[in-house]
């Protein structure tokens, strides 16, 4: 297993300073809320490059990956850790086991597993693979490989 | 043959372990039926009307004949003793048991084959001329770059989870065999003014019930910057692609709605973001050795003093299936398995033991798939052709059909397809038995018949010189009629002739279709020319007439 475990579910940080709010309520209020300790929560289909210049006034961003065959929470992780560079944690929330390795790889720093995936072994799905085919894509300790 | 290296077959086996772990957990109720659905089309396994079929990966068509004499053993082992050879260069079993399926994968893995998302909402199986690197006037053999391409897309973390199916296909030949402008996502390869190699981009094609041409959204993208192009293409449509509507999944959707000028303009924007990463060029080293790997097994050969032999029989075969070869003293042998009765691009596993056997004496073990369902010996030398025909012929397989209109492509339809609205099958046997007949055959020379079961269009019907589309009516199979599609020589959707015709009348329709192309053909004018000059009025007065 690689070192992609060690990312850590939210439960395991304290960020109870951390207001969350809608990706609507950020753009309702940004002069306030730019101000504060500040988490935004983004939905699959909420534009995160609107968000791209404000990336130093967010304190962490909660991507919503419930629905399991809709994939843009993948571009999104990508665009803001790879392209954008966001320093804090992207947290991908409601997770499904088997779309763990996915979502790490694209840029996801912690994750909330959906209840019903409790008890079941996260490093099976968490990667489960000796290489990757995306050196670019890569972030996830995999050995690189093209 | 290039083969996979060891960490990628590595790679095959932790992708079937994984799968086992979710196929258990679906077994023992803690997955539920909708996610591993989703889980399982990314691995090729469908459920059908009466039992699981897997499609496994050809990738851009090559097989070795270990490969097939693999797919020959799981035939006997895991299905009823034969395959199905699609149109898109992959081989589906129709009744594999779900226990099972670990097992049959870990024994393709063995061979290099796998089913790695054959299926589902991924990049599919990239498809590739079946005569890469044998044809004159070619610009390069499209498979080191397919190769290439497969591994960047294989469970890409950004773009596993599309809203619908990505097919893509590479041509670097004159004439296109892939069809690659109905496919979501085509390539070309190019030379600029300058000499330099790249594609030409296709973005936005695809059949089904709403038929269309991809759109070039990129005359000119360098080798080098390819994947980074290919990314930022995927990016705009997973991201802005349509998912709220079970039929407007499909990127030529997006393409349609956002204008292709405004789409391309999007991928650009995004595009200029990521060309000069140097984690996203391709990887030119790599792509040297493959193009070794990928080299011709064969050198020029004189064989001046070589003569022929004379034999009618061998004479139309060899007129119908023997195609020239760029390497002197080579042939290109096309090996049809269209049999009466049976379901156009079915192989028993003895056929494909045979097949795998020959390729092994006559064609440096190396056979291709094609979209007309038929079998390629890419290395055949031109003196061992005749030995070689007299081989398919003691087993049955010496059917000079390719290049014919019996070469029928057809879709499993109602025998097997639960979405299927008409059956497919038994209307291509109704029209082989209908012209059973080399002479005549010979006669109107090739003609491309295909016939879909329903709008899914899996047959590509709407680009065959005449195609057959399934449909209910009252309770009764009718089929819409569409003449002169065609992709080999540029990419046509061919014209709806009138009103669908019941499924008993069916084939009279196509012998008058047939006919009309017969009294109306100046010299050897193909059924496409003879369409653009006479128009489809002659076509509609005689079959509803
Ligand atoms: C019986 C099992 C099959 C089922 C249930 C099935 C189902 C489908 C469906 C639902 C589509 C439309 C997808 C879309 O447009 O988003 C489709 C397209 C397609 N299928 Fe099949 N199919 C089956 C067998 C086959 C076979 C045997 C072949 C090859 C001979 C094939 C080749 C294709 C191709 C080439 C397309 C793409 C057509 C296009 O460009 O739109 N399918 N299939
Ligand atoms: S065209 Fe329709 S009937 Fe034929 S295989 Fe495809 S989905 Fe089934």
């Amino acid at each position: 297993m690689s070192e992609i475990l060690q990312i850590e579910s939210i439960l395991n940080k304290d960020y109870e300073s951390v207001d969350l709010v809608s990706f609507q309520e950020w753009f309702e209020n940004v002069n306030k809320l730019s101000k504060l300790s500040v988490g935004i929560i983004v939905g699959p289909s909420d534009d995160v490059s609107l968000i791209k210049d404000q990336l130093d006034c967010i304190e962490l961003i909660v991507l919503d990956f419930n629905n399991f065959d809709d994939g843009r929470g993948y571009s999104q992780a990508y665009l803001l850790s790879k392209r954008w560079k966001f320093p804090g944690e992207i947290i991908g929330i409601n997770a499904h086991l088997d779309q763990l390795q996915f979502m790490i790889r694209s840029g996801v720093t912690s994750y909330v597993l959906l209840d019903s995936y409790l008890g079941l072994d996260e490093k099976d799905y968490a990667n489960g693979f000796s290489i990757c085919y995306q050196e670019a894509a890569n972030n996830s300790g995999l050995q690189k490989k093209y | 043959m290039y083969q996979y290296s060891p960490e990628d077959s590595n790679f095959l086996v932790e992708r079937v372990d994984q799968f086992e772990k979710q196929l258990k957990r679906h077994l023992a109720g803690d997955l539920d039926d909708a996610k591993f659905k989703s889980l399982r089309l990314r691995n090729g396994l469908y459920m059908e009307l009466h039992a699981h079929m897997l499609r496994v990966a050809i990738p851009y068509g090559t097989l070795s004949s270990t490969q097939l004499r693999s797919l020959a053993s799981v035939a006997d082992k895991y299905d009823r003793g034969f395959g199905h050879f699609t149109t898109r260069q992959n081989i589906q079993f129709n009744w594999i048991e779900l226990p099972e399926i670990a097992n049959l994968l870990r024994e393709l893995s063995d061979a290099g084959l796998h089913a790695i998302q054959t299926s589902g909402k991924a990049t599919r199986n990239i498809t590739a001329d079946p005569l890469s690197g044998l044809t004159e006037g070619e610009i390069e053999d499209a498979r080191p770059y397919c190769e290439l391409i497969r591994r960047w897309f294989n469970l890409h973390p950004e773009f596993s989870w599309l809203p619908g199916k990505f097919k893509i296909a590479i041509n670097g030949a004159k004439l296109d065999e892939t069809a690659l402008r109905i496919h979501d996502l085509g390539l070309r390869l190019v030379r600029n003014n300058q000499g330099q190699l790249g594609f030409s981009v296709f973005v936005g094609g695809g059949l089904g019930a709403a038929a269309m041409i991809a759109a070039e959204t990129a005359s000119f993208v360098e080798v080098e910057d390819i994947l980074s192009y290919l990314e930022s293409t995927m990016r705009i449509y997973n991201l802005k692609g349509r998912r709220d509507h079970q039929k407007k999944l499909r990127i030529k959707f997006l393409v349609r709605e956002l204008g292709a000028d405004e789409f391309s303009r999007l991928v650009n924007e995004d595009w200029q973001q990521t060309k000069n990463d140097p984690n996203l060029k391709l990887n030119l080293v790599e792509l040297e050795q493959l193009k070794k790997d990928f080299a011709l097994p064969i050198k020029s050969l004189n064989l001046e003093s070589f003569e022929e032999k004379v034999d009618f029989n061998y004479s139309i075969w060899k007129k119908n299936n023997v195609r020239r070869h760029k390497i002197d003293g080579f042939s290109i042998v096309n090996i049809s398995l269209t049999k009466l009765g049976a379901a156009p691009g079915d192989a028993t596993s003895e056929q494909m033991r045979i097949l795998a056997d020959l390729a092994e004496k006559y064609s440096a073990s190396e056979l291709r798939t094609t979209k007309r369902q038929t079998i390629v010996f890419p290395y055949v030398r031109k003196d061992q052709v005749y030995d070689l025909w007299q081989s398919l012929e003691k087993y049955g397989l010496a059917s000079p059909h390719q290049g014919t209109l019996a070469q029928i492509v057809a879709c499993p339809g109602r025998d097997y397809c639960d979405l299927a609205k008409a059956v497919s099958i038994p209307i291509a046997t109704r029209v082989q038995e209908r012209f059973n007949d080399m002479k005549r055959l010979l006669d109107i020379g090739d003609l491309n018949i295909n016939i879909s079961g329903c709008e899914n269009s899996c047959a590509h019907h709407h680009v065959a010189d005449i195609g057959l589309l399934g449909m209910q009516k009252n309770g009764e199979e009718y089929y819409q009629i569409t003449l002169a599609g065609e992709t080999l020589h540029e990419t046509v959707i061919g014209k709806k002739l009138g009103p669908s015709v019941s499924g008993k009348i069916i084939v009279d329709a196509v012998e008058t279709i047939v006919n009309v192309y017969l009294k109306n053909r100046l010299d050897q004018e193909r059924f496409t020319d003879v369409f653009k000059r006479i128009g489809i009025a002659p076509f509609k007065e005689k079959v509803y007439e």
